[in-house]
């Protein structure tokens, strides 16, 4: 308040304990899905440049609240199929499956569209290869994603579902630790001063190294 | 039992309230004030440092919140704090949006923190272009109390020597990021200013408060003060000295009158008993924000004001204006793809604008008249929203994704409407709120000149995008609906003639002239600026005229 000035050391501890204060129960891999997530020194004095961790508890298995067993398998398939693990972690690994279960269940018109959908896609499964989508071997269900990807494509309902599917995948992979660390996201870290552009001397940015991505 | 007594009773807490209630205080004046919600926890109310993932629907927000929310800062980073309760009701054809923080220190907690002072050309407009009325107020009058409210309140910039943006006395300024150089270099090409913001954020300690940690999500609240809000600045120092009581969850009904006509104290209600109650006072400020604060004054009738205080000249309510809002261009920067992230977002709004450029030498120059400005933004944000410009899925729509974090920019316009006789407030005849209070109805539309200005910026930034090396990515199909800006003004405006102005000069109600008005309300139009540091520099001229007049009497 007024006529205090906490230096700088405190402000970080301060930061430090409000971002231990979170924590929320029944996510194993959705919150905190990163290989240090349970080791309590993170949770200390926060360097400059870095993030304030959060809160973490003991993984257990995820039980869907929403979609029965068949669904949330093929939920969980469908969000690898939209991010895949490649050279960086993909959405199982970030967990997207619980998170779209969660999100799904909270809220009652969003039920329809990802029963309808996967029902929808099951059918689109069996009438091209006579085996649901979960039966088809990996290349096959790439190929049905395909058929509903693109704003080419004459199955309007197909996409309507593909469009809905790698939103909800796309929201959860890139809000969970993973996704972020994924992008390299700069937000929630402390700076001294306000970070400055790096590139002097081109101020049009037109000699700038090779693309890194 | 005698009637307790406070020399002011100050209806609000937020940036003009603020201001009166410390600065009367620090005069030892015995000051009440009236806050229509609770005192925040910072440690607690404040979650702008959890991540994503730290929050249940991650940021999202739950299918209630989201149906629900009131727009952009009414999120689950700040779920509860927002006032839903309040009901207000809008005229056949209006659209109106309605952003309310009654939390002690109102909108302050939550602000965009752009801080430009108002002009010369602004107070001026009138003389230079034809159109309304110019201010009651000359520049050289109100400048000092702007150096003084800088200095109080710590405003990052640098000196720019614009016609319309006179310099102040401020911090080090922002640092420009990559998407800043690149504007700025587009900028100067086509002769569109791209500057550093004035923006009321501690770019270095200051006036005993830390200096910021660029962590970017001021607009969810700062859990340490290093930008101004009145519960950081302002209310510690006075409930210090000892002449301030904060009546919290009350909301104010109606000022009270005296058998002259004149304010006696504030009838209000405690929102937990719902009970009402009277509080007293030799003077009374109005400071509840635009719409409120008129709306408070045309529910105190009486004998002697039928019409509502102070409202003899039938102007309380009227002239209401507000900033046209609206994504002008989107766009993204292919010299960026694929470069390494940059921690672009760590204002949360601002570092750098385009102040107004347009009708400075010739007032007429534009087929609109007055000006606009816009807030440009882009770089690496958190979420990847631009998601959904990219087809297909897998490996190269992952890659993608990365590639294109730095890169994209958008425009915000910050254009100001016009005083009309179709845009006012007044009261509902039928709707009361839960609490029985007569609620505001609004009659807003946006006029032909912003409009216009709608457009030209449109154009502009369009033009900027391709001077610049950009992909231009198209706008919003509409401008934001009226009321998005949170910046209304207008509705007790000032001026000399009492029968065509609600306050004069100094704020005070031409009528009752113990009754005062420390909001954006008094200000005649709304210009191209934000209206906070304003506010601030109004509300320290009028309370310390109110001071002398106390003395006085």
């Amino acid at each position: 308040m007024a006529n205090q000035s906490p230096d700088r050391r405190e402000v970080l501890e301060m930061l430090a304990r409000v971002a231990a204060v979170s924590q929320f129960p029944g996510f194993v891999r959705w919150a905190f899905g990163a290989e240090d997530a349970n080791d309590p020194m993170k949770m200390g004095t926060v360097h400059e440049g870095q993030s304030p961790l959060s809160a973490q508890q003991k993984p257990h298995v995820y039980q869907p609240q929403f979609f029965t067993p068949t669904e949330y398998a093929m939920i969980d398939q469908l969000s690898e199929l939209i991010i895949p693990a490649d050279d960086t972690p993909g959405a199982r690994d970030a967990g997207v499956s619980e998170f779209i279960d969660f999100m799904t269940a909270s809220d009652t018109t969003l039920q329809p569209r990802f029963r309808d959908g996967l029902q929808l896609l099951d059918a689109r499964a069996t009438t091209k290869y006579g085996a649901v989508f979960m039966k088809l071997p990996e290349d096959k269900q790439t190929e049905l994603l395909r058929a509903v990807a693109y704003k080419s494509t004459s199955d309007t309902e197909g996409r309507k579902f593909f469009l809905l599917v790698r939103e909800y995948t796309v929201m959860g992979y890139y809000t969970s630790r993973i996704g972020l660390e994924q992008l390299d996201y700069p937000g929630l870290k402390l700076y001294a001063q306000s970070p400055a552009c790096p590139h002097e001397g081109d101020p049009e940015h037109k000699h700038l190294p090779p693309p890194r991505y | 039992m005698p009637k307790e007594m406070y020399d002011v009773i100050v209806i609000g807490t937020g940036a003009g309230g603020g201001m009166a209630i410390h600065t009367l205080c620090q005069a030892g004046a015995k000051v009440c004030a009236l806050n229509g919600s609770r005192r925040l926890d910072p440690k607690k109310d404040f979650r702008n440092h959890r991540q994503p993932y730290d929050m249940k629907y991650r940021g999202f927000g739950s299918p209630k919140l989201r149906r629900e929310s009131i727009g952009y800062m009414d999120n689950e980073y700040t779920e509860g704090i927002w006032e839903h309760d309040i009901v207000f009701t809008t005229a056949p054809g209006t659209e109106w949006t309605w952003r309310r923080c009654f939390a002690v220190g109102g909108k302050t907690n939550f602000w965009g923190r752009s801080s430009a002072r108002f002009a010369e050309i602004d107070f001026r407009a009138a003389t230079r272009d034809g159109y309304d009325v110019d201010w009651p107020i000359s520049y050289e009058e109100i400048a000092p109390y702007y150096s003084r409210v800088e200095r109080m309140i710590g405003v990052a910039s640098t000196v720019q020597n614009r016609p319309s943006n006179p310099d102040g006395d401020y911090l080090p300024a922002m640092n420009f990021r990559c998407i800043d150089w690149i504007l700025h270099s587009g900028g100067q090409k086509i002769g569109i200013p791209y500057l550093p913001d004035r923006i009321a954020q501690l770019t270095v300690p200051h006036a005993g408060h830390p200096g910021c940690h660029f962590c970017a999500n001021c607009t969810e609240g700062c859990d340490v003060g290093a930008f101004f809000s009145t519960p950081w600045f302002f209310l510690p120092e006075a409930e210090k000295s000892g002449n301030l009581e904060i009546r919290t969850n009350v909301l104010a009904k109606n000022i009270l009158t005296d058998e002259n006509g004149r304010a006696a104290g504030v009838a209000y209600i405690d929102r937990k008993t719902k009970q009402e109650h009277e509080v007293y006072g030799k003077a009374v400020v109005v400071a509840a924000s635009c719409v409120e604060s008129a709306r408070i004054l045309l529910n105190s009738k009486s004998s002697h004001w039928p019409n509502g205080i102070a409202n003899s000249s039938g102007q309380v309510g009227r002239n209401l204006c507000d900033h046209l809002y609206g994504t002008t261009a989107r766009g993204y920067f292919p010299q960026l793809l694929g470069q390494p992230s940059f921690p672009d977002g760590v204002s949360a709004s601002t570092i750098a604008w385009m102040p107004r450029w347009q009708n400075l030498e010739n007032p007429k120059q534009e087929k609109f008249i007055r000006g606009y400005s816009v807030y440009p933004d882009g770089g690496c944000a958190g979420f990847p929203s631009y998601f959904d410009l990219i087809e297909g899925f897998g490996r190269e729509y992952k890659r993608e994704i990365k590639r294109r974090y730095p890169t994209p920019v958008s425009f915000y316009i910050q254009a100001p409407s016009q005083r009309s006789d179709s845009n006012y407030v007044d009261i509902d005849p039928v709707v009361k709120d839960m609490y029985g209070i007569p609620a505001a109805r609004i009659h807003f539309e946006w006029d032909q000149n912003t409009l216009l200005m709608w457009e030209h910026g449109k154009q502009a930034c369009e033009d900027l995008l391709h001077a610049s090396g950009a992909e231009y990515l198209g706008a919003a199909a509409a401008p934001d609906i009226p009321g998005t800006s949170l910046h209304e003004t207008g509705t007790l405006r000032m001026g000399h003639d009492p029968k065509k102005f609600v306050t004069n000069r100094f704020g005070q109600t031409h009528d009752v002239p113990n009754l005062y008005v420390c909001d954006a309300s008094v200000f005649p139009n709304c210009t191209d600026k934000t209206t906070t540091i304003s506010i601030l520099a109004f509300s320290l001229r009028t309370s310390e005229y109110l001071i002398e007049n106390l003395k006085r009497a």
